[in-house]
């Protein structure tokens, strides 16, 4: 998908000293993680320091943009005129596979609403929002375990 | 620091102030509406106070309202949690009262969020153009609203425990039911759990009856010493026990646990520190910003076990006479709702322990619990009051 799937009033990523080298592997359609180097642990949002070892060393690990649905929902009521026409859409919060219990709040998009389960499983679905700038929504995963 | 020691912190005053629409005031004069009367309820006057809190949306928010009303305090705080902001406030008063600081803290609250915005269902979340910087962005690009996060862990609740909607639609019902005796609620038509779930859903599995009223209103408590109260008419309520706690900011992904909220953390202390247990509460004053968040509320506070909180809200057993009255003034689902509502609570559960509690008076209530929830499911803070001395 690179067609812009929100209207163009919604907001744009911006980066800061966190999130910057996130945001260069989504340009490239890799979805990463930011995985601490001392002791293994992973975490998301990106953030500055190791909630469980305070090491401020880490690396992005790159997934295999697979995962589950841990918990959803339907949004039916807009909260910004801009996304009315949008409704109803699906956000999820998706358990990412090989992340050590990562987790990361998107959309769910080429399904119907009536057809999202807990459980079910996803995979990353690429929006280009501009050049340098990718957001991962996901959909429903038709060719999992398929993937390497 | 060289201050008296010894001190035990109590409820002197409390009040609300008009609601549930207030389009001829000001946020400010709610304020002072609220301040107005609570220290008439407790025999005070501006003059005996010398420490204020209060809280809002942008820095520098208790000095505002200090200048409004005239106060020069040697003592303030405004620390925001959002919804457990008064609990916190009211818990960090106790302590300024019992170190000696200060001798009578003031806490207002007011608000005309239905005035300013019109009225609609409190579905607020990220969006509108501009660029989200940092960790926000993570939560700012999916449409996603304050309703949805709710929605989210009430799914996770769902799944993992089997709670119904029906069983979430009991608690829209019950406070809908003490509601209707009280004459200020936004809400008093009474409902059924068929009204809830046949209501259009909001953000999945939220219907619109399982969301709060929004609201216009406010209110005010006076944090003093037992020995000073004691020199004043009417009767002080004991601040018991308190904590709070957090778990995440407001994205639900850096939640450990969807359907374990911070209230787990801080319940258990501040019952130790009340030397209590749940069974030893007579009525409780949960935040109800929707359904999923009383009955998360109930397990992680020890009322029930993890999981069993929709059983727990079903056939009336939040209702006086049932398994633990709560939210005995229709709550945030049906009486008043205006964004912060942990004051509310605490205004409750200090005229429930007076027996002051009108046609939903809890007989012989010894013992209540209020406990705000701030953000997504975010923060948490519990006060345990008490009519008898510690």
């Amino acid at each position: 998908m690179t067609e812009r799937w929100f209207p163009d009033e919604m907001p744009m990523p911006a980066a800061n000293a966190e999130t910057v080298g996130w945001w260069e592997a989504a340009a490239g359609h890799r979805l990463v993680v930011q995985r601490c180097t001392a002791c293994g642990t992973t975490r998301h949002p990106p953030g500055p320091v190791c909630p469980r070892c305070r090491s401020t060393a880490s690396e992005w690990f790159e997934l295999a943009g697979t995962g589950t649905v841990f918990t959803f929902t339907v949004v039916r009521q807009a909260f910004v005129a801009s996304l009315a026409d949008k409704l109803p859409y699906v956000v999820i919060v998706v358990e990412l596979d090989g992340s050590q219990g990562a987790r990361i709040v998107s959309n769910l998009v080429e399904v119907e609403p009536e057809e999202v389960t807990v459980g079910m499983a996803v995979e990353v679905a690429w929006e280009d929002m501009g050049p340098e700038l990718a957001v991962p929504r996901f959909r429903p995963a038709v060719h999992r375990g398929e993937r390497p | 620091m060289n201050l008296p020691r010894g001190r035990r912190a109590v409820i002197a005053g409390v009040a609300t102030s008009d609601y549930p629409h207030l389009p001829h005031l000001s946020e400010h004069a709610v304020h002072g509406q609220a301040a107005d009367r609570a220290l008439a309820d407790a025999g005070l006057t501006f003059a005996d106070v010398d420490g204020f809190a209060t809280t809002g949306f942008f820095p520098m928010y208790a000095t505002g309202v200090a200048e409004y009303l005239g106060l020069h305090p040697i003592y303030f705080d405004e620390t925001n949690s959002g919804g457990s902001s008064f609990e916190v406030l009211v818990e960090h008063a106790a302590y300024a009262v019992e170190s000696g600081a200060v001798d009578v803290v003031l806490v207002t609250y007011g608000s005309v969020q239905l005035s300013q915005m019109g009225r609609r269902l409190g579905t607020g979340g990220t969006g509108g153009g501009g660029l989200a910087p940092g960790p926000a962005i993570y939560d700012a690009l999916w449409g996603n609203t304050l309703v949805g996060n709710y929605a989210m862990a009430a799914r996770r609740h769902m799944h993992e425990f089997g709670t119904t909607p029906e069983q979430l639609a009991a608690v829209a019902v019950s406070m809908r039911n003490h509601a209707a005796t009280n004459p200020q609620a936004q809400e008093r038509e009474p409902i059924t759990v068929d009204d809830v779930v046949s209501s259009r859903l909001v953000a999945d599995p939220l219907h619109k009856l399982d969301c709060c009223v929004i609201s216009d209103g406010g209110g005010a408590c006076v944090v003093t010493t037992e020995e000073r109260a004691a020199d004043l008419p009417g009767e002080p309520i004991y601040i018991l026990g308190a904590a709070h706690a957090t778990t995440h900011h407001l994205n639900l992904s850096a939640m450990p646990s969807l359907t374990i909220t911070p209230a787990a953390q801080c319940g258990p202390v501040a019952f130790a520190r009340a030397g209590i247990t749940p069974a030893d509460v007579d009525v409780a004053q949960l935040y109800d910003s929707f359904t999923i968040t009383v009955v998360l509320t109930l397990e992680d506070l020890g009322f029930c076990a993890k999981g069993d909180g929709g059983a727990f809200v079903e056939d009336g057993g939040l209702e006086v006479g049932g398994r633990l009255p709560t939210n005995t003034d229709g709550g945030g689902l049906s009486a008043c709702h205006p964004g912060m509502r942990g004051m509310f609570l605490i205004v409750e559960a200090v005229r429930q322990l007076r027996g002051q509690g009108g046609a939903t008076q809890v007989p012989g209530a010894r013992i209540a619990v209020a406990h705000g929830t701030g953000g997504m499911l975010s923060t948490g803070a519990t006060l345990v009051l008490g009519r008898e001395a510690p």
